[in-house]
């Protein structure tokens, strides 16, 4: 674990050498712009995944076939999702070092990754699942399960998110041993 | 019966999110104690021009005549320019008083903590250094308090 979070924290302090780092850490409208753009993309992307969410659980525009509405979605849901990545890795970008030892941002990533599990899975249920119920009210029970879990695993990465602007585990907190250590806390550092 | 269930699904996360928008952006009273009110009278040591919150750093000589470190939390870099102070206006060696409100966390390790509410420098000139609508306390400091 120390070895793996030295490891991140070199890194994390070698992008905070960069000049275009600190000039948008510093910036007087770009930073504002870019996080600003993330929580708009946000919107899109999660707003156009919980209808098909919902529709999966019988709960929106039962009336459209899922797959049709599932289709349609989908576009403007990527569309979302590259703009939150790329706009999310230029936040990390402004503010490497801090990013890379908050709790927060690791449970966040962790959540993003089991997000991206079930989202392969739910796409590969959903190609063997057949269409018998694409105009059934609620879609099979493998899919969901997947539905639900994926309107959870978003909830709680938006909230992560938005914890991570709080300092309460900050390593400058000095948290106890077991958070440093989660959070990725390295004796010594000075970059911030 | 579908629309009364989804309405019901939707309006519980607006809920949660209204109770977080009434706190605002970076909310005051989850770092900062509205009633621990701080005067500083101090040298400028360093300054950290960066989003989201700019950081004043200072040395503040006590009572007792010992110097305590003490980092002020103020607005965007943006905020601030637009309330007329930029990174400039603020050089290390500068004598300025702050007033703001100290951090929950009080071990002031590695320095004290504080959200700066103004900013007077040595010529008497004042500027509002917080950000507007945090929930930080209606203390006069804020020029949009009143309209």
């Amino acid at each position: 674990m120390e070895v793996f979070n030295q490891l991140i924290y070199d890194f994390a302090a070698w992008v905070d050498t960069h000049q275009w780092s600190t000039a948008l850490h510093e910036s007087f409208y770009v930073y504002n712009w870019v996080e600003s753009t993330h929580v708009v993309a946000l919107t899109l992307s999660i707003g156009m995944l919980f209808l098909i969410d919902l529709r999966m659980l019988g709960l929106a525009m039962v009336d459209i076939p899922a797959s049709t509405l599932a289709r349609r979605l989908s576009l403007p849901m990527f569309l979302g999702f590259t703009v939150m990545i790329i706009t999310g890795l230029l936040l990390f970008y402004a503010i490497p070092v801090r990013s890379a030892q908050s709790l927060w941002l690791r449970i966040k990533l962790v959540l993003l990754f089991a997000a991206a599990i079930n989202a392969w899975l739910f796409h590969r249920r959903m190609s063997t699942a057949g269409r018998s119920w694409d105009t059934a009210v609620k879609a099979p029970m493998r899919l969901q399960v997947g539905a639900s879990l994926s309107i959870t695993f978003w909830v709680l990465i938006v909230i992560c998110g938005r914890l991570i602007a709080y300092d309460w585990f900050d390593c400058r907190a000095e948290p106890s041993s077991f958070i440093a250590a989660l959070a990725g806390c390295v004796a010594g550092q000075e970059a911030f | 019966m579908h629309t009364i269930r989804l309405l019901a699904l939707m309006l519980l996360p607006l809920a949660v999110l209204y109770s977080w928008q009434a706190r605002g952006h970076h909310a005051f009273s989850a770092e900062f104690d509205k009633e621990a009110p701080v005067s500083l009278e101090g040298v400028v040591t360093k300054v950290e021009w960066i989003n989201p919150h700019a950081w004043i750093h200072l040395d503040v000589i006590g009572n007792d005549g010992d110097t305590v470190a003490w980092m002020v939390e103020g607005g965007t870099p943006n905020t601030l320019l637009r309330g007329g102070v930029n990174k400039n206006s603020v050089p290390i060696g500068a004598s300025i008083k702050v007033r703001g409100y100290q951090a929950k966390d009080k071990r002031c390790a590695p320095a004290c903590k504080a959200n700066g509410r103004d900013l007077t420098f040595s010529d008497g000139r004042k500027v509002f250094m917080g950000s507007s609508g945090t929930g930080a306390p209606k203390d006069g400091s804020d020029p949009r308090d009143r309209r």
